[in-house]
């Protein structure tokens, strides 16, 4: 069978699309059939079955702070995901809570998908309520004057720009609060 | 193999006279992006060292540039030379001309449009978000427009060949024109219909195939041509050069979730992602095998012949790359390396120095013979040779050292985040300064081609 495709183009080409067809649909099409978490938000009020919550959609205002986190890929430097390791669920954690880790059904509103691959910088997928405005337009400012020693960039064109700095920080406050978890809900540093 | 100890085949019959315009114009453009990519390659390693560097100026930033280098590399420079390479590789083995220097042509000009384009949008922020996809959704037409173009040329040549034989080079690249083109509409196109987990599931079916379905199978078509044509040694086994080709074919494809694994995608695909990345050990060891038996009783070749240095450490840094791979892909190594630094000198190997690696040897090769000239300087060739490989290991290992020292401390929750930010300081120092070495090795390499395409000789010869 392989060594026909040797002589034969048309061969080549049936065999080498099938043998990658199988693979291919197999991870791409059927995950999403067979678990139904990817396109379901997130929804619990039983505290026995773990952290309550609901997962709303975002606000145009979201949804425009969202767009600058993409524009100015924040995303290359930060995760969102809190994975299943001890280390990730203290790291997000707050005030000796620890977070719940990060489910699909969290996600199904975001587009496009903002999971990241590097940590740069700290995860932020528990992010939301962790600081105040005022601490975050410091932040953008010069992050080196709140956290000597950060290599995050400043980004003065957002924190001087009232409407756009709003709705970044509108949307950062969403990261995570999907699950109800962090114990005094806002805004303590 | 027939086809590849090409002058007894050729002695047969009437020559073919080959324009190659196709390939001069892929090669020159692809190797300019090379040297200004180069530029943005470094000033990202500088804004790790002092973060404030051209920090009030947003096209400059760093979420701006790092798409631009990874894009610009990706399809400025590695594809666009990979393509370039495969205008010439395909005809000489099919013994015809080039299908069309006509479509080729309008290839090379659509292509230069596209990367152009790219420039521009990233720069203005207009980024689509998803890794390696970044382009906005007009110039992602135009490449696969580009993309069918390239392939109508490839296969009508192949299609007209005058040897009933297909060698394994022409194999790998039709493998890649077909593989791309679903792999690309997957990760540019169907992303656009889902949210979410889905759509971070087909992202990452695209990053890895874009790796392992595009530069690898047109890397090592590069690699299975030049390797016995610069040591003038036939290949050595054609059996195993199957084994290669079929199995890469088929375990590639399943591995994306591994990008996510511990992450919110299901347990099972990352099972099947875990079981299918640790099989491509089949693919590449069969290949690296075959190139190093093709190899056997001439490493001495080594010493004077460029070409052959880029070849064969190519293929060691593949090795390297394809080893890690599957081990990164182990749940419990997983925990340590994933999202560290480790990543980007993972991927580096891979792409600098496995891939490019090859390129550049193809374009050493192919330059001088297009142009029916010399090279303009053996001297600075082999010079472009050890400061790439002198920045390149640098880069790299620097990078593993202060990854796995990194994933290591952020397993410890006790410590500060920003503790592990300040202990990577000196490592990206070193990636900085081997990032100069390595772009000095760009310059020497992209100044040899030129002065040889506009006809300078070298007096050292
Ligand atoms: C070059 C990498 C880099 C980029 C780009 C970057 N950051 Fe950061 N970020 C960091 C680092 C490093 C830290 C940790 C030190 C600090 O707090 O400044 C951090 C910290 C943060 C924090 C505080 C997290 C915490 O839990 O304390 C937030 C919020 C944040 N960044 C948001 C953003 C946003 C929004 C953007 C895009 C506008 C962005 N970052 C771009 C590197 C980066």
């Amino acid at each position: 069978m392989f060594s026909k495709a040797d002589n034969s183009a048309a061969w080549a080409v049936v065999l080498a699309l099938v043998l990658f067809f199988i693979g291919g649909s197999i991870t791409t099409v059927v995950p999403p059939l067979v678990d139904k978490s990817w396109g379901r938000p997130f929804s619990n009020q039983d505290p026995s079955k773990g952290p309550t919550g609901h997962l709303r959609p975002y606000t145009a205002l979201e949804l425009q702070g969202r767009g600058i986190y993409v524009r100015e890929g924040c995303w290359y430097c930060h995760t969102q995901q809190t994975r299943t390791l001890v280390a990730d669920t203290k790291r997000s954690g707050w005030r000796g809570v620890d977070s719940p880790i990060s489910t699909p059904d969290e996600f199904v509103y975001d587009k496009p998908h903002m999971f990241g691959t590097k940590r740069t910088g700290p995860d932020l997928s528990r992010v939301g309520g962790k600081y105040d405005t005022q601490w975050h337009r410091t932040h953008f400012r010069n992050p080196r004057d709140l956290v000597p020693g950060s290599v995050m960039p400043p980004f003065p064109w957002i924190a001087n720009n009232d409407a756009e700095f709003r709705a970044l920080v509108a949307y950062i406050q969403t990261l995570g609060r999907a699950k109800d978890w962090r114990p005094d809900k806002d805004y303590e540093k | 193999m027939p086809e590849i100890s090409a002058s007894g085949a050729a002695a047969a019959k009437p020559a073919v006279v080959h324009a190659d315009t196709t390939a001069k114009w892929f090669v020159v453009s692809a190797i300019s992006y090379f040297f200004l990519v180069g530029i943005i390659a470094i000033t990202i390693a500088a804004k790790f060292v002092w973060p404030e560097l051209l920090g009030t100026v947003a096209p400059l930033s760093y979420g701006r540039l790092r798409p631009l280098h990874v894009n610009g590399m990706l399809f400025g420079w590695l594809l666009a030379a990979d393509m370039g390479i495969s205008y010439y590789i395909v005809p000489r083995l099919c013994g015809v001309k080039l299908w069309s220097e006509k479509l080729g042509m309008a290839t090379a000009a659509l292509w230069n449009i596209i990367i152009l384009g790219a420039v521009v949008s990233l720069m203005a922020g207009w980024n689509q978000g998803l890794e390696y996809a970044e382009l906005p959704l007009p110039l992602d037409v135009l490449v696969v427009i580009a993309w069918v173009m390239f392939g109508i040329n490839i296969f009508a040549t192949i299609a007209t060949r005058r040897y009933q034989q297909m060698y394994v080079s022409l194999w790998y690249t039709m493998g890649t024109i077909l593989w791309t083109a679903f792999v690309y509409i997957t990760g540019n196109f169907a992303t656009e219909f889902t949210t979410g987990v889905n759509q971070a599931n087909l992202n990452w079916m695209y990053v890895h195939n874009a790796v392992g379905l595009i530069f690898t199978p047109v890397g090592l078509a590069i690699a299975y041509y030049f390797i016995p044509k610069s040591s003038e040694t036939p290949l050595y086994s054609h059996k195993l050069s199957m084994i290669g080709f079929w199995s890469l074919s088929f375990v590639y494809v399943w591995t994306g979730a591994h990008h996510m694994l511990h992450g919110p995608i299901s347990q099972w695909l990352q099972t099947i992602a875990i079981t299918f990345s640790v099989m491509l050990l089949i693919p590449v060891w069969a290949v690296v095998y075959n190139f190093f038996a093709t190899m056997k009783g001439q490493w001495h070749q080594l010493r004077d012949n460029v070409p052959l240095k880029f070849l064969m450490s190519g293929t060691v840094f593949y090795l390297l790359t394809c080893f890690q791979g599957p081990m990164h892909s182990l749940r419990s190594v997983n925990a340590i390396v994933s999202k560290t630094d480790w990543i980007p000198g993972h991927a580096h190997m891979a792409v600098l120095g496995a891939f490019s690696f090859f390129a550049i040897a193809g374009s050493y090769y192919i330059v001088p013979r297009m142009w029916n000239t010399k090279l303009y300087s053996d001297v600075l060739a082999n010079w472009s040779f050890w400061m790439m490989i002198l920045g390149g290991l640098g880069f790299f290992v620097t990078l593993w050292l202060g990854g796995f020292w990194q994933g290591w401390q952020w397993n410890n929750p006790s410590i500060p985040f920003i503790d592990t930010v300040v202990a990577l300081k000196p490592i990206w120092l070193v990636r900085f300064c081997s990032g100069v070495l390595i772009f000095s090795g760009i310059v020497m390499f992209a100044y040899n081609v030129m002065a040889t395409v506009i006809g300078r000789r070298s007096y050292v010869q």
